[in-house]
């Protein structure tokens, strides 16, 4: 039952009953003054083209109160080196607001204002959350710098803090932990493998749950993909396994920024050895890939692509698990694509899958894959039409000789001897490697003169004989070595 | 080219144990084992290697249980486990076929390594992490009742749910509505003269 004296200290707030008229009237009156008042700073400041979210740097707004902020180092310094946690907050926003300037955030002054043991302090401050907000702001925006920043904020013992915070019950200071940590893992293969040393792990995949904002999860998925990046060395394979089934369910949702860093994470897992591929593609992950491959999404399609082109860098099993996900129904399309990098790494991909046993390159003819190739070998930006040069030599070492026929007959020939004028020699080197295995599937046949003659109308025999002038070695012995194996038959004029 | 054998399984790369017996099995000089039992249940851990002697194909194999210095060269015929032949020879071949790994070169397509948070982060409401301090005024135009709020320590008021608010800070949301709480009623005496003012 409350007291008398509360129920009188709450009519008291009502608006009109329990007040004598003469305090009614005062409130009216002083009501007044304050809108006057508030109108007139209102169009003062317009004039003066002042708003209090603007920094002027060196000069302070009015004498600080509770109600203005300082943006000059010295009184942050000062704040922040208070004792009263409300200076302490004022302190930390200040600093936080121009560390997230757009142009020029002065990280350096900071940092060399010996700052960051006291924002790394206020990190543990369950009690303060404002306070632990602002210093996890700046000290993300700090470690966002370059390797020597990002190592001033390790070195004062952020990480921990940061791991610790994860688990915070406010969901926008979990978050800001999670941004900070990401930017120490991305600073190299050193700080990932520290953070997961302390066992960040298990810390960030326990903040994955159905009721995840979307907003956090892309964060989230950033910094996991953080903590598979980087080689020399790879992430240690623990960690990989730990994260990989999060991963898989990240690949799931439809939300484009997790679908593009989640692809990301899975592209760097995939770039090395064949151990690596393997632990990848045992989750079973390939047909979700070949599937975001054809993502309306630029930023999902390009990580997508990559990570299908690093498992068909692998073993003629993981090539074929590709393959048995529908890749080559969608790589056409890829070859064809407005973006150059698209079409250059779709080349690069095709390359690899002709590289595979003769089973494999059948199904590329089967696919219609030559058509695409030979449109890339011809209209290509060169980039992609030097992976597609590699696409053709591969294609005719692994292919049977009704194999290479065929891409003789689509095309290919003729367009990688018009590729003979390029200065690149290692271009030219992988054409003539192609040129001598048609050959020999030619012997096979019989039919070594009608190809030496087929080049020859394709003007080919000219550029080969040019060649042996060329100034790297190999290509003129390379080139020597045709001339004179296949086209040295008296028949045939020597221009 | 013409070496590959189709593995009999596909999907994972695992290695299989594979059983070999042989009473034929060639004893060399510096391998420890016993000589009592005649026909001895070896198992293959992975085949290495593989070389041609006098026309016959033989593999290098590492045996389970056994260290590396126990490895043996072993005729093909010998052998019961074609399943890792095929691994090795599918390795050997793809490393030979000329299968090129990514180049690393991603003409800056690639994911951000680190990242700055920018004031424009579009923090809004409760989100931005500050106390509140008093609600100045409400509104439903959105088609939901959202009250503006006055921050602690911040000069930018914003919106925030109704709903939101009257959990994350009841007293706050109370107050907003006792200093506007009129009462409409009959008029009485004092009343009256209350609204001539």
């Amino acid at each position: 039952m409350p007291t008398k004296n509360v129920v009188d200290e709450r009519i008291a707030k009502f608006k009109n009953k329990g007040k004598d008229l003469a305090k009614l009237r005062e409130k009216r009156i002083s009501a007044c003054v304050q809108l006057r008042k508030a109108q007139k700073n209102e169009s003062f400041l317009k004039r003066r083209n002042i708003t209090l979210s603007s920094f002027p740097d060196e000069e302070a707004l009015s004498p600080e109160n509770k109600d203005t902020v300082s943006f000059r180092i010295e009184d942050i310094i000062k704040n922040v080196n208070s004792d009263d946690r409300e200076a302490q907050t004022r302190g930390s926003q200040a600093a936080r607001k121009l560390l997230s300037k757009s142009h020029d955030p002065p990280i350096k002054e900071i940092i060399d204002a010996g700052l960051l043991s006291r924002f790394v302090s206020f990190l543990s401050m369950d009690n303060e959350p404002t306070l632990q907000f602002e210093a996890a702001w700046a000290l993300t925006n700090i470690a966002s710098g370059t390797s020597w920043h990002t190592q001033q904020v390790v070195e004062h013992g952020a990480v921990t803090a940061f791991i610790n915070l994860l688990a915070s019950p406010m969901l926008h200071i979990s978050e800001q932990a999670v941004w900070a940590l990401g930017n120490i893992a991305g600073d190299g293969a050193a700080y990932r493998d520290v953070l997961i040393e302390c066992n960040v792990i298990p810390a960030l995949l326990a903040r994955i749950s159905p009721d995840t904002p979307v907003g956090y999860l892309r964060n989230l998925t950033w910094t996991l993909s953080n903590l598979c990046r980087n080689k020399n060395p790879c992430p240690p394979l623990s960690a990989v396994q730990q994260m990989l089934p999060s991963l898989i369910q990240l690949l799931h949702l439809g939300d484009k920024d997790i679908l593009s860093d989640a692809c990301w994470a899975i592209s760097y897992l995939s770039d090395g050895s064949n151990d690596r591929i393997d632990v990848v593609v045992r989750t079973g992950i390939v047909p979700r890939l070949v599937e975001l491959m054809n993502n309306k999404e630029l930023c999902v399609m390009t990580p997508a692509l990559r990570s299908i082109g690093n498992i068909v860098s692998g073993s003629d099993l993981h090539t074929q698990m590709a393959i048995d996900a529908g890749v080559l129904d969608v790589l056409p399309k890829l070859l064809r694509h407005p973006k150059p990098t698209m079409q250059k790494e779709a080349a690069w991909a095709l390359s690899n899958i002709a590289a595979g046993p003769c089973k494999q390159i059948q199904q590329l003819i089967t696919c219609s894959l030559l058509p695409p190739l030979v449109e890339v070998l011809r209209n290509g930006d060169f980039k992609t039409q030097k992976e597609a040069v590699w696409a053709v030599t591969n294609f005719t070492s692994g292919g049977t000789v009704e194999q290479v026929v065929h891409l003789v007959q689509s095309g290919a020939l003729e367009a990688i001897i018009n590729l003979l004028l390029v200065k690149d020699a290692k271009v030219i080197l992988v054409i003539l490697e192609a040129v001598n295995n048609m050959f020999m599937a030619a012997e096979k046949l019989g039919e070594t003169e009608k190809l030496s003659l087929l080049i020859e109308e394709l003007g080919g025999l000219e550029r080969i004989e040019m060649l042996q002038n060329h100034s790297n070695e190999m290509v003129y012995q390379a080139a020597h070595n045709l001339i004179e194996k296949y086209f040295s038959d008296g028949d045939l004029e020597e221009v | 080219m013409s070496q590959t054998t189709e593995p009999s399984n596909d999907g994972a790369a695992v290695t299989e144990e594979a059983k070999i017996m042989t009473a034929e099995k060639e004893k060399k000089a510096d391998e420890v084992v016993e000589e009592e039992e005649e026909e001895e249940e070896y198992v293959v851990e992975k085949v290495l290697n593989r070389r041609v002697v006098k026309g016959r194909v033989e593999y290098l194999l590492k045996w389970k249980g056994f260290s590396n210095e126990d490895n043996t060269w072993e005729p093909e015929d010998n052998l019961d486990c074609p399943d890792l032949i095929a691994e090795y020879l599918q390795k050997q071949k793809s490393a030979h076929e000329g299968k090129r790994k990514a180049a690393g070169d991603t003409d800056g397509d690639e994911s951000k390594s680190k990242k700055k948070k920018d004031d424009n982060e579009k923090l809004r409401g409760f989100a931005r992490g500050l106390e509140p301090e008093r609600i100045i005024g409400a509104t439903d135009s959105t088609g939901e009742l959202m009250f503006l709020m006055k921050w602690k320590h911040s000069d930018e008021a914003d919106l925030v749910p109704a709903k939101e608010a009257n959990v994350k800070c009841p007293q706050v949301v109370i107050s907003f509505y006792e200093e506007r709480l009129t009462w409409h009623s009959y008029p009485s005496e004092d009343e009256k003269k209350d609204d001539k003012h």
